[in-house]
């Protein structure tokens, strides 16, 4: 009798640890979570690309906001400036006289609603006479292994240009103030012929795989001048997936499987309840 | 005492033996313990002559050569890297350095420049053991082989699964300096040996 007891208060014994571990091995199973939205900002750019009108100065508003985020001073015909990086939402562009005071009435305004993650360039295009701030959407990828490419005519003095680009006609009749789609051509170092009606220009033009370009065709000090913009970068080939970084000298051990360990101790439990029995069967020996 | 009784004996022995071993077992295979990284040394800034990002990108910058991330205490040379016939990205020959994608925009022109190092190697930790302790604002420089550095701060952190890597957010193109920092992290399967996700790092230069 008492031995049976005590044969309980083992088995219990044994029994206990089974149930303290399995509970968080199960409760501990990770999840990895999905990858939250990013920052929420996008990119603009401001550029002065009207021939005829004189240096001004740029404002960047968030929209309600009577003070200017950003103002850039002294912007003259063929200034694009860097991409300035903003939180997503509606913005105002206005363009002064360069000098003019900021509470002054704007020459020209515009608003740009930006979109998280989608780049802009806001351009005064056009004859001072007809001057007008348009709003181009940049774009960001390319296919796999292509570059693109657009143009903004932006050359008074000829008024309507064809632009080649290694033979190939990017656009054969490109009138003054206009602005083409982007176009996608295989990657290379090539010539850019812009021709007009009294004059051409030829540069050697790289244009990577992976990256975006904006063409801007110039009246330059003598003839034409092309300025071959960097719209945005990537890889030139995209690596498949995530890289093989690690070799788990670090990682917690995932849990093993705990059968072999629970049919040992069931296997046990049946050895020692055996004996146990036999033991209550077979009367002990009295000396 | 009868033969009988004392092979009962036994078994009983026997089996309570057994028990106690696979009760064992079960313990310590739950409980194995992960070999712990050194201390972590904060590392002062680099300094010298910082290069503003380029304008438009037209002016060449010159090729990396050294990362410092004194967050977490990283400071490492810069090795190249290509892919793999099957079109991966090479990993670095040793856990101790990172590396530049060759493919990608060099750090501080415009785009997104990859770099990518260890987490671990079988045995430690590897160079990009704490990247995924960087924080919002964290300073990430790169040296370059002219000796100008490209200073970055961190916009993002973030885990994939590599099921589900963003290859377009993280190899795509960007319209401003941009830099990726990738190492493995997540669940450590033991059967490919490999691990499951990746932890990226957004950065943006700052000027």
């Amino acid at each position: 009798m008492r031995f049976t007891r005590f044969v309980r208060r083992v088995i219990l014994l044994a029994v206990l640890p089974l149930l303290l571990f399995a509970i968080p091995a199960a409760a501990s199973t990770s999840a990895v979570s999905a990858a939250s939205k990013t920052t929420g900002t996008g990119w603009i750019r401001l550029a002065h690309l009207s021939p005829n009108t004189p240096a001004v100065d740029v404002y960047l508003y968030s929209f309600g906001d009577s003070s200017a985020q950003i103002v850039l001073h002294h912007v003259a015909y063929g200034d694009v400036a860097p991409y300035q990086q903003v939180a997503a939402g509606d913005y105002t562009v206005a363009m002064r006289a360069a000098g003019a005071t900021a509470s002054s009435a704007p020459v020209l305004s515009a608003s740009v609603d930006v979109v998280a993650g989608h780049a802009y360039t806001v351009a005064g295009l056009g004859p001072e006479s007809g001057l007008r701030l348009q709003v181009l959407d940049d774009q960001l990828t390319t296919p796999p292994g292509k570059a693109l490419v657009r143009i903004i005519q932006a050359s008074l003095k000829q008024n309507v240009v064809s632009v080649t680009w290694g033979g190939t006609t990017l656009n054969g009749n490109l009138a003054f103030g206009s602005v083409t789609s982007y176009q996608t051509v295989s990657p290379g170092t090539a010539s850019l012929v812009v021709t007009g009606n009294g004059a051409s220009t030829l540069a050697s033009i790289p244009l990577a795989a992976g990256t975006v370009h904006t063409l801007v065709v110039l009246d330059g000090a003598k003839g034409l001048q092309v300025d071959n913009l960097l719209d945005a970068a990537g890889s030139g080939t995209d690596p498949s997936g995530g890289p093989a970084t690690g070799f788990g000298g670090m990682a917690p051990r995932a849990p093993s499987s705990p059968l072999p360990w629970l049919m040992a101790i069931g296997a046990g439990l049946l050895l020692a309840l055996a004996g146990g029995r036999r033991l209550r069967r077979v009367p002990a020996a009295r000396s | 005492m009868p033969a009988r009784r004392r092979t009962a004996a036994l078994l009983l022995a026997a089996g309570l033996v057994v028990v106690g071993a696979g009760a064992t077992g079960l313990v310590l295979t739950r409980h194995s313990e992960v070999p712990q990284a050194g201390t972590l040394q904060v590392l002062p800034a680099p300094t010298g002559p910082i290069e503003a990002a380029a304008p438009q990108g037209t002016a060449e910058v010159a090729q990396p050569v050294s990362l410092t991330i004194p967050a977490i205490g990283v400071r490492t040379s810069l090795v190249h890297l290509g892919l793999t016939s099957s079109g991966a990205l090479q990993v670095p020959p040793t856990t101790a350095v990172a590396g530049w994608y060759t493919g990608s925009p060099r750090p501080g022109s415009i785009g997104s420049a990859v770099i990518a190092g260890h987490i671990d190697s079988y045995r430690g930790p590897g160079v990009f053991y704490r990247l995924s302790d960087l924080k919002r604002g964290d300073r990430v420089y790169v040296r370059r082989a002219d000796g100008t550095l490209a200073v970055f701060e961190v916009t993002e952190v973030q885990m994939y699964a590599k099921d589900h890597f963003p290859t377009a957010a993280v190899y795509g193109p960007t319209p401003n300096a941009e830099l990726r920092l990738i190492t493995c992290g997540g669940t450590f399967d033991y059967t490919t040996r490999s691990y499951l996700s990746n932890t990226v790092v957004y950065a943006t230069q700052v000027t």
